[in-house]
């Protein structure tokens, strides 16, 4: 056996070395410092002391002086902050939404704040516990809803992202509102994930996408982003989750469904009060949403044609396959009359009244026959 | 005990929801309309602000003008909504307020003045109403003898 070598005899007590000073504070004593702090004058406006009120400091609290001045065109190309004084010579970013009327909502400061206070976090605030299992066929229904939804989130991130770099930063409170709506739109996706995960199932087959598709191959604006993601998909995912939390199977799903809805109505809330603005404050708009709107109606009704999301929330609202052909699909009749009285109603809101007998086919098959769009 | 409904009841609920700080977190929170309520020939009004429930009142049909949204339905569905409440510290499926919206053909949420942004409002705050109603509960709630 091989013995083990003796150990080193340790090394004679000595004084630790004087550490040597860093070069950096070396290079600073030879250094000359004559600051200037000439930038301690360089504001537009001193002596701000917004106040915080019952819910807090809100984003539209700090309004206040030059810091809520939002003009009808930006025209400081650089990442400069509102409010702050621009430093000379700085290289343009090249946003290609400058215009007020291309992305402003009076409400967005609210929703920011909304958005933020009212969050709620899937992996521990679901109650995921109260999954149980359910008969395959209803499972599969799930399964392919949640797979459905799962591509509208998608498609909510990629586009809201895919404009967002584009908007001037004096425009801020849309920015940061629409920054929540996309964090938002990712909460969705881990959710419908989760849940198509959770209890025996997995994901089922692709959406047709021809909405997904029109909305992230748009490129007349974010106005027009708006009119097909978050006005017309908008108020109709809002109303299947409506329909969906009605037809939980559980606390967990009821909990998603709710919250989900909740998160999209602020979503619709923005498109409305942008919409709406952008009508009032810039030419044309008007019309050009008109022609929108006709457009977006083509490609959702080609969606909608496509059976296989019609026939698993059938199967979910009937409880099963053999009823879904009768009352699951009467309860689905039900939830697109709902839709579309939904999207009539916003049309008119907004000043776009659309005749229910033009709507394509299925649409007006949904629409009530007493409404005269007007 | 409090009797339902009444500006009593609401105002022990009240101060079951303003107390809880639970309910600020999970969706809830950051509240800020009027909403209405007509239970029976009753018109209560709630003013949300900010994180708390600050007022209940009781109002007439020309209240209803002026709220974001109210929730009408007979006095049976309420007491049941409320029962419910109280056997199962909250709403089960069948009794939460989007479900009885959706099980009533003109729906439970509506408006005087039709504006569409103004009544999704109830689906923005919808988790905070639930809470709001989930909280009487704790609250000893008598109902009137029919």
């Amino acid at each position: 056996m091989a013995r083990k070598p003796a150990a080193k005899p340790s090394p004679p007590k000595q004084p630790a070395p004087k550490p040597a000073p860093p070069k950096s504070a070396v290079a600073d004593e030879k250094r000359t410092f004559e600051p200037k702090y000439n930038w301690m004058n360089k504001t537009r406006q001193w002596g701000v002391r917004v106040k915080p009120g019952k819910a807090g400091l809100k984003l539209g609290d700090l309004n206040v002086g030059i810091y809520g001045e939002t003009p009808t065109q930006w025209a400081d190309q650089s990442r400069n902050p509102r409010g702050a004084v621009p430093r000379r010579g700085m290289p343009p970013v090249g946003y290609s939404i400058r215009d007020k009327a291309g992305l402003w909502a009076d409400c967005a400061a609210d929703l920011y704040e909304e958005a933020i206070q009212r969050r709620w976090a899937p992996a521990t605030d679901v109650p995921w516990d109260t999954i149980e299992p359910l008969p395959d066929d209803v499972e599969h229904a799930v399964c392919q809803v949640c797979t459905e939804l799962l591509g509208y989130a998608n498609v909510d991130i990629e586009t809201i992202t895919g404009w967002q770099h584009q908007m001037s930063y004096g425009y801020h409170e849309v920015k940061q509102f629409l920054a929540t709506a996309s964090f938002d739109a990712a909460r969705h996706y881990e959710c419908f994930r989760k849940r198509a995960l959770a209890n025996g199932g997995g994901l089922g087959l692709e959406g047709p996408g021809m909405v997904n598709r029109m909305i992230l191959e748009s490129r007349g604006g974010w106005t027009e982003a708006v009119v097909y993601l978050l006005l017309m998909r908008g108020a109709f995912t809002m109303t299947l989750y409506k329909y969906l939390g009605r037809h939980a199977h559980n606390d967990a799903e009821r909990f998603i469904y709710e919250h989900a809805l909740a998160d999209k109505a602020r979503h619709v809330t923005y498109a409305l009060d942008h919409l709406k603005y952008a009508m009032a404050h810039a030419d044309d708009v008007l019309q050009v949403v008109r022609t929108l709107i006709a457009i977006g109606e083509g490609g959702l009704t080609r969606d909608l044609r496509d059976p296989v999301l019609a026939e698993a929330l059938a199967v979910i609202f009937a409880g099963g396959v053999a009823k879904a052909a009768g009352r699951g699909m009467a309860v689905y009749g039900d939830m697109m009359r709902d839709y579309v009285a939904t999207y009539l109603g916003y049309c008119r809101w907004l000043g776009v009244p659309r005749d229910p007998a033009r709507l394509p086919p299925p649409l007006n098959e949904y629409a009530d026959s007493t409404d005269t769009g007007a | 005990m409090a009797l339902f409904p009444s500006v009593d009841w609401f105002d022990e609920v009240r101060n079951v929801f303003n107390a809880d700080e639970r309910y600020r977190g999970a969706g809830g929170g950051y509240c800020n309309c009027v909403a209405g309520f007509r239970i029976a020939e009753k018109v209560f009004v709630l003013t949300f602000d900010g994180f708390e429930c600050s007022a209940a009142a009781e109002g007439d049909d020309g209240t209803l003008d002026d709220v974001d949204f109210y929730l009408e339905m007979p006095a049976k569905a309420w007491r049941d909504m409320v029962a419910n409440i109280a056997a199962n510290g909250a709403a089960d499926l069948h009794h939460t307020l989007n479900t009885l919206d959706l099980d009533r053909e003109d729906g439970l949420a509506t408006s005087k003045h039709g504006d569409q942004v103004r009544e999704d409002l109830f689906f923005r705050y919808n988790q905070t109403l639930q809470f709001f109603f989930d909280a009487s509960a704790l609250v000893e709630t008598e109902f009137p003898k029919e």
